[in-house]
C-alpha cells in the first residue's frame, strides 16, 4: 500500500500523541452537530431536558464503542479505518415515525432491528457486490455530501431557527470557515492538521467577543453536573411490523453509506487503489450493524459511519486509526461528563455549520471521484443521473411527493434514501439484457485496429469495467491478433470472446492454425533486432506479462489463447 | 499513423500521431533511417500523441537507437506517458532509451 501525496499519516501510522489528541478533538467537534438527532428524537416524545441528556449520554457511549469497533484492524469486525459512527439523518425519519407510533421503546426496538438487518447484509455483501458497484457507492457518498452540505448551510443561515441570524453570525461563520480553508490551502505543516479545530476555536472566540452567547446558555452549563453515571431509566423495547420497511430501507441506505465510506478510506490510504476490498467493507458494515444493535439495546437513536469524519480526515491528511482509538476513549469519557456534552451541544450554529460544510465539500468530491472510476455507458449514466436527480427532487420539492401512496412514503423521506434506492432499482433493471459474454468474428479481410478496440471499449462500458483492465485487455487483443496474422498463417476467420463478471475478465482468441509462442522470458535486444522472430517473441512475452494469467491450447488444428484479467 | 517532421535548432523533431503496429512500423523505420543516415545528427522522437505501440514498433525503435549509436548520433524520446509508458515498462524499454518529459526538454537533451 503506497501512501498518496497529501496524506500525512496513513491508517497504520502512529502520529505524535499531541497530533492524535488534537485530531480526535476536531473529529469530535465535527461530530457534535449530529448530536441534534437524538435531541430531536427526545423532543418528539416531549422528553424533559433530563431525558434528552440521557439520550445524548447514551449516544456518546455507543459512539465510543462504535468508533473502536470500526477501527479494529484484525478479527471479524471492523473495517480498520477511521470512519466512526455518528447519529444519522438516515435513521432519523423512521425514528420520528416510531416515536410517534410507539414512543421511545419502539424507536429502540426498531433501531436494534435495523442493526440486525445491517449485520445480515454484511454477511451477503460479497454475493451482492454486482448490485452495489462503485458508481452506486460513489452516488451515496456524493448525495450524503450534498445532504450534509445542506444541513450545514441550513445551520449557518439559521433556516427554521427561532431567531434570524444577524451580521454578527455572518462574521462568526466567515471567520470559522475562512480560518479552516486558509489553513488547509495555504498553510503547510502542523496547522493544516488541526485546521478545523482552530477554525472552531476561532468561531467560539469571535462569538464570545461579539456577545453571541446567551445568559441562558451559561446557566444551562452551570446547572449541569460535572460527572454522572449515564442512566437507563428510559430504556425499553418494542417491535412493530409496519415499520419494517422504513427501517429496512434505512438499513440498506446505511449499508451503502458504509460501503462508500470504507471505499473512500481504502482509496485515500492507497495511491495504487484500483478496486474495493470487500473483506474490509463487510467487516465495516458488520461493525456498523452491531453498533446500531447496541444503540437500540442501550436506548438511543440509530447511528451510521460518518462521511464527515472521512471528509475531515481527507482534508487534514490524518487517517491514522490511533485517532479513532483516542476518539473512542474521549467519547466514552464524555458519556460520564454531561457538562462537556452540553458545551458541545451549545456550539453556535455559525460555528458548527461551517465546520460541517468544510467536511461536506470533501465528501461530495470524493463521491464524484468514486462514481467516475468505472467506464460509464448509457445504462450507467442513466442509473447515476436519474437516481441523483430523483434524490435531489425530494430535497427541492418535498411537497410534490406527498400524494404518493403510503407504502412508498418511507422511501421518499430524503435524497439519501431515495437516491440509493432508485440507483439499486435502476441498476437491477438495466442489468437485464447485458450479455456477460460478447463475441466477435473477424474476417481477415476486415481486420481493423479501430474495430478491435471498439469491441473492448463498448463491452467494457456496458459491463462498467475498470478503465485500466479494459486498456490491458484491448492491448492484448490487438497485439495477439497482429502477431497471429504475421506468424501463424490462420485459416479462416478469428473468433473473439470476452466474458465478464465483477471479479474476472476473460478474453479468448481462437483460430485455425499453429499456436502462438508465449515465452515467459524476454528475448534479448539483439534477438528482437535480428529478425521478426525476435519481435514475435517480444510480443508473446508482453502478452503473457500484461495478463494476470495466460493459457494457450491447440486441439484438432485450432489454437486458442485465453487471457485472464483480475477485476 | 501520421508523421510530422520539423527542424528546431539543430534537432530533427519527428512527431508520431496514432498507432505504431506491424502495418505502420516500416514507414516510421524508413523515416528514422532517413533522419539518422548522416553521422552525428540529433533526432527527437515526440510520442506525446502516440496511442498504441506494438512489438513491431519497439523493434523499429531499437534498430533506430542502434543506428544512432553506431553513427555517433543522438536519439531522444519525449512525451512517453499513460498507456504508452506502461507498454514501454512492460517490454522493459524504459531504461533502454533516453526518455524525457516535454518536447522542450527533449530538444535540450538532444542538443
Amino acid at each position: 500500500m503506497r501512501k498518496p501525496t497529501g496524506i500525512i499519516y496513513g491508517v497504520d501510522e502512529a502520529p505524535p500523541r499531541m497530533v492524535v489528541a488534537l485530531s480526535a478533538l476536531q473529529q469530535l467537534g465535527v461530530m457534535s452537530i449530529f448530536l441534534i438527532y437524538p435531541v430531536l428524537i427526545g423532543r418528539e416524545v416531549d422528553g424533559a431536558p433530563r431525558l434528552v441528556g440521557d439520550l445524548v449520554s447514551m449516544s456518546f457511549l455507543v459512539l465510543g464503542f462504535g468508533a473502536l469497533l470500526q477501527a479494529l484492524p484484525r478479527g471479524p469486525v471492523g473495517s480498520g479505518f477511521l470512519c466512526q459512527p455518528v447519529p444519522t439523518a438516515i435513521y432519523l425519519v423512521p425514528s420520528l415515525l416510531a416515536a410517534r407510533q410507539g414512543g421511545l421503546p419502539l424507536v429502540f426496538g426498531m433501531t436494534a432491528f435495523a442493526g440486525l438487518v445491517e449485520v445480515a447484509l454484511s454477511r451477503a455483501l460479497r454475493k451482492l457486490r454486482p448490485l452495489f458497484p462503485p458508481e452506486i457507492a460513489g452516488l451515496v457518498v456524493a448525495l450524503i455530501g450534498l445532504a450534509t452540505g445542506a444541513v450545514a448551510i441550513r445551520a449557518t443561515l439559521g433556516v427554521g431557527a427561532p431567531t434570524t441570524p444577524g451580521m454578527s453570525d455572518a462574521v462568526v461563520a466567515a471567520a470559522t470557515l475562512g480560518t479552516m480553508v486558509a489553513l488547509n490551502v495555504w498553510w503547510g505543516g502542523g496547522l493544516r492538521l488541526i485546521c478545523v479545530l482552530i477554525g472552531m476555536i476561532a468561531g467560539y472566540g469571535v462569538t464570545a467577543v461579539l456577545g453571541g452567547f446567551r445568559q441562558a446558555d451559561w446557566e444551562t452549563l452551570a446547572a449541569t453536573p460535572w460527572m454522572t453515571i449515564p442512566r437507563l431509566d428510559h430504556v425499553g423495547w418494542a417491535f412493530d411490523a409496519s415499520l419494517v420497511i422504513p427501517f429496512g430501507v434505512a438499513a440498506v441506505a446505511a449499508t451503502l453509506k458504509v460501503i462508500g465510506n470504507v471505499t473512500t478510506c481504502q482509496k485515500l490510504n492507497d495511491a495504487d487503489w484500483v478496486r474495493a476490498d470487500m473483506t474490509s467493507i463487510s467487516r465495516g458494515v458488520l461493525a456498523d450493524g452491531l453498533t446500531n444493535t447496541l444503540a437500540g439495546a442501550l436506548g438511543t437513536g440509530g447511528v451510521n459511519s460518518a462521511s464527515a469524519a472521512v471528509g475531515l480526515a481527507n482534508a487534514t491528511g490524518i487517517l491514522s486509526r490511533q485517532v479513532a482509538y483516542a476518539l473512542a476513549g474521549l467519547l466514552v469519557f464524555l458519556a460520564f461528563l454531561p457538562k462537556l456534552g452540553v458545551l458541545l451541544f451549545l456550539m453556535p450554529s455559525a460555528v458548527a455549520g461551517p465546520a460541517l460544510l468544510f467536511a461536506a465539500t470533501f465528501m461530495f468530491v470524493n463521491g464524484l471521484e468514486i462514481m467516475t472510476s468505472r467506464l460509464l455507458d448509457a445504462r450507467r449514466t442513466f442509473v447515476i443521473g436519474l437516481a441523483f436527480m430523483c434524490g435531489l427532487a425530494i430535497d427541492f420539492f418535498p411537497g410534490a411527493f406527498a400524494q404518493f401512496p403510503g407504502w412508498v412514503q418511507p422511501v421518499l423521506v430524503s435524497s439519501i434514501v431515495l437516491g440509493p434506492v432508485m440507483a439499486l432499482v435502476l441498476n437491477g433493471l438495466f442489468r437485464l439484457g447485458i450479455r456477460k459474454t460478447q463475441k466477435m468474428v473477424l474476417e481477415q479481410a476486415q481486420l481493423d485496429p479501430a474495430t478491435i478496440e471498439a469491441f473492448m471499449e463498448t463491452s467494457g462500458a456496458e459491463w462498467g469495467a475498470r478503465r485500466d483492465v479494459i486498456d490491458r485487455a484491448s492491448f492484448n487483443l490487438t497485439q495477439s491478433i497482429e502477431t497471429i496474422l504475421e506468424s501463424c498463417d490462420p485459416q479462416g476467420p478469428l473468433e473473439i470472446e470476452a466474458s465478464f463478471d465483477e471479479f474476472n475478465l476473460d478474453l479468448r482468441v481462437s483460430y485455425v492454425g499453429p499456436p502462438l509462442e508465449l515465452p515467459d522470458k524476454r528475448p534479448s535486444n539483439e534477438e528482437i533486432m535480428a529478425s521478426e522472430e525476435g519481435q514475435r517473441k517480444l510480443a508473446g512475452f508482453m502478452l503473457r506479462r500484461y495478463a494476470d494469467r495466460v493459457r494457450a491450447t491447440h486441439k484438432a488444428g485450432r489454437s486458442t489463447i485465453l487471457f485472464h484479467f483480475d477485476h | 499513423m501520421d508523421l510530422r517532421e520539423e527542424k528546431v535548432g539543430g534537432v530533427t523533431v519527428v512527431e508520431v500521431k496514432g498507432r505504431i503496429d506491424s502495418t505502420t512500423a516500416p514507414a516510421l523505420g524508413a523515416r528514422l533511417t532517413a533522419s539518422l543516415v548522416a553521422p552525428k545528427v540529433r533526432v527527437l522522437l515526440d510520442l506525446s500523441r502516440l496511442e498504441y505501440i506494438s512489438s513491431a514498433g519497439f523493434r523499429i525503435l531499437l534498430l533506430a537507437a542502434k543506428r544512432a549509436d553506431e553513427a555517433g548520433s543522438r536519439l531522444v524520446l519525449c512525451g512517453v506517458s499513460g498507456k504508452v509508458r506502461q507498454l514501454f515498462d512492460l517490454g522493459g524499454f524504459l531504461d533502454l532509451f533516453t526518455i524525457v518529459g516535454s518536447r522542450d526538454e527533449g530538444i535540450a537533451a538532444a542538443g
